[in-house]
């Protein structure tokens, strides 16, 4: 049995992967505008993960995924979320200071650059979860056989 | 500025950092790791010696300089609030946790994947830090649940035994439902109060205690009786302690069951619900619920052939003691009888952690130098290890409270305030501590018979294991030293600021 699917999923996954791919962008990016932020839009990322694996197969998937650098990707997410939320830490932990004292993403609320660390936490949130649901899909797909 | 973000900026920077840093070798993990916990154990003894020395809440409000929003007079965003008990906790925790870190570096050098062992520690750490200190309820449950996928996982570490399996997947289904019933009890407070915050909380179902109220608090004691292991409900325990390695063993067992259970259960019993509903009724189920789970526990740590099995019963019979200083906390609440019972309870819980924490770090030693730990095998093993056979023996006695050890002085105060209250209490707990006497003076005697053919070369770990072991019994012994003086110091005053309520909101809504 073959490992990857048949041509016409692979010639759709293809076409839809990159769509996916941007979608997820756009409800991260957007995040704080619109339904939807880092989480949805990182699982929906990975979905396009789930669909690379299981349309092209795991030895496809392999050569494209390293550990070391998903790890890493997943807590830079975690480091950049930490770092936003300690950016006002001389007011408080979590204090908004970039839109408080309009520094950055200070914009007209409702625009694209507005909500001050809120942009930021939604990207760090979207990286983290991209990187560690692709990374456990990774981990289970790889895992041993089906028996001993 | 407050030192209190740190207690959780810290941990959670070493957690999220530690995959980066292991990109740099083993040593650099582990010297990452000790550097972290090291930070927060000073951390936290900042945070114990501000709330200690001013005896004043700290309310430290997220996102905000005050937690009232603008032009309403009641509290809209996360706080966290700090009394003198989860001072305390905070400094148990980190203490612990930095020995259980420090104890790692030597007992898991053998095992793989230790980058995630490692975060995982630290995010524990950080799950308990973040239950002792929060005012608010949701976050209370988010950072119970930090705590409990991160010993879930811990439990299963050694995922190659089938018992670190078998102990992960039944800790993990009942825990979540444990979890469950919390976030139920949660959500019907919300639906019928609108509010969150604790404080706030405890005003609102002054105001108006509903059904909703009392079946929510249903739900906490279920759920909390659940993670700290009391009887009818310990079976998880008794799998998950053995199974998991030894430091974290020490940490489950010194700290995971006491801050997600016993802490919580005091922490909204007497902050939230102490003046709007009949406590004396709660206090009895707890009576209950500790007088069961006293006798059960030590009794069944009788019979048990395998040492951490033995010392798992053990730690759901002193969870026993615990409740019941709880319970008559409550039911005697206002009383001089049930401040001492409640001092009581709170003593033994940093008691508890540390004898506990000793004698599982005893039992790792063991496991890792002989690679056995049924007791059948392991006699005569003082004289090839002496240092760790002196470190359980000074564990044993300060658990069963021989009086220069910790033990005495908190276990008194729990017969005491029993004895006062209600003398078949008393006998209860009399009754339980033969129970514990014997399960130990039996490990004892096979520590000090004729060296068996397994322990034949057996020798003493390396410093890596002994100095958090040697650092344990000197923390027991210098306590057992002055039992008063930290009595009338510090577990009284603790006593005073949980019960009194009124500041615990007024701190808050800043007599608004």
């Amino acid at each position: 049995m073959s490992e990857d699917m048949g041509l016409i999923v692979k010639t759709m996954a293809r076409a839809t992967i990159p769509l996916i791919g941007i979608f997820g962008a756009y409800v991260i990016s957007h995040g704080h505008l619109t339904p939807g932020g880092g989480f949805q839009g990182g699982a929906t990322i990975a979905g396009a993960g789930v669909l690379f694996l299981i349309a092209f197969g795991l030895s496809e998937a392999k050569k494209r995924y390293d550990h070391h650098v998903y790890s890493a990707l997943e807590s830079l997410g975690g480091l950049v979320f930490l770092g936003a939320a300690m950016l006002g830490l001389s007011v408080a932990f979590f204090y908004n200071t970039l839109w408080r004292k309009g520094i950055a993403f200070a914009g007209e609320p409702g625009t694209l650059l507005s909500a001050g660390y809120l942009p930021i936490m939604n990207l760090a949130v979207g990286l983290k979860v991209f990187a560690g649901l692709v990374s456990a899909m990774m981990a289970i797909a790889v895992y041993r056989r089906w028996k001993e | 500025m407050s030192a209190l973000p740190f207690l959780i900026i810290i941990p959670l920077l070493g957690a999220f950092s530690m995959p980066i840093i292991s990109l740099f070798g083993e040593k650099a993990r582990s010297a990452w790791a000790m550097l972290v916990s090291a930070l927060t154990l000073g951390v936290a003894s900042k945070v114990f010696y501000d709330v200690w020395s001013t005896k004043q809440l700290i309310v430290y409000t997220l996102g905000d300089t005050t937690p009232l929003g603008k032009g309403v007079n009641f509290p809209i965003r996360i706080l966290w609030e700090v009394d003198l008990l989860g001072a305390l906790m905070a400094l148990i925790v980190t203490f612990v946790g930095f020995m259980a870190i420090i104890y790692s570096i030597e007992y898991m050098k053998h095992d793989t994947g230790l980058e995630k062992y490692y975060t995982l520690i630290l995010v524990l750490e950080l799950g308990m830090l973040g239950i002792v200190i929060t005012g608010d309820m949701f976050n209370f449950y988010v950072f119970l649940e930090i705590m409990s996928i991160a010993s879930y996982a811990l439990v299963a570490f050694r995922n190659d035994t089938w018992e670190g399996i078998e102990a992960g997947i039944k800790y993990m289904f009942v825990g979540s439902l444990a979890s469950s019933f919390i976030l139920l009890g949660i959500a019907l407070l919300y639906g019928q109060y609108g509010t969150l915050t604790m404080s706030y909380l405890a005003v609102k179902i002054a105001q108006n205690p509903t059904l909703v109220s009392k079946v929510a608090l249903g739900f906490f004691i279920g759920g909390l009786l659940f993670k700290s292991g009391a009887v009818p409900v310990h079976m998880w325990l008794s799998d998950a302690h053995p199974a998991a390695p030894s430091s974290i063993s020490a940490m489950l067992s010194g700290l995971v069951i006491k801050v997600g259970g016993v802490y919580a259960l005091t922490r909204i019993a007497f902050s939230i619900y102490a003046t709007s509903i009949s406590i004396k009724t709660v206090g009895w189920i707890i009576i209950f619920f500790g007088c069961v789970t006293l006798i059960v526990g030590n009794a069944m740590a009788v019979i048990q052939t395998d040492m951490k099995r033995l010392f798992a019963f053990s730690s759901v019979g002193q969870i026993g003691y615990i409740l019941l200083g709880i319970g008559i906390g409550l039911t005697a609440y206002g009383t001089k009888v049930g401040d001492i019972a409640l001092a009581g309870a709170i003593y033994h819980i940093i008691n508890h952690a540390l004898m506990k924490a000793l004698l599982f770090l005893v039992a790792g030693a063991v496991l890792h130098q002989v690679g056995t730990k049924n007791l059948n095998e392991l006699s005569g093993l003082a004289k090839k290890m002496p240092l760790t056979s002196f470190a359980f023996l000074i564990g044993a006695a300060a658990i069963v409270g021989l009086p220069p050890l910790n033990g005495f002085a908190s276990k008194w105060l729990i017969y005491e305030s029993s004895a006062l209250y209600n003398p078949f209490l008393a006998a209860i707990a009399v009754l339980g501590t033969a129970f514990c006497t014997a399960a130990y003076i039996r490990v004892l005697f096979t520590f000090f018979g004729r060296p068996s053919e397994v322990v034949e070369n057996a020798k003493e770990p390396g410093k890596a294991m002994i100095i958090p072991m040697l650092i344990l019994i000197l923390a027991i012994i210098i306590m057992g030293l002055f039992p008063w003086q930290i009595s009338d110091k510090i577990m009284l005053p603790t006593v005073d600021m949980i019960k009194d309520q009124l500041h615990y909101v007024v701190a808050v809504i800043g007599g608004a």
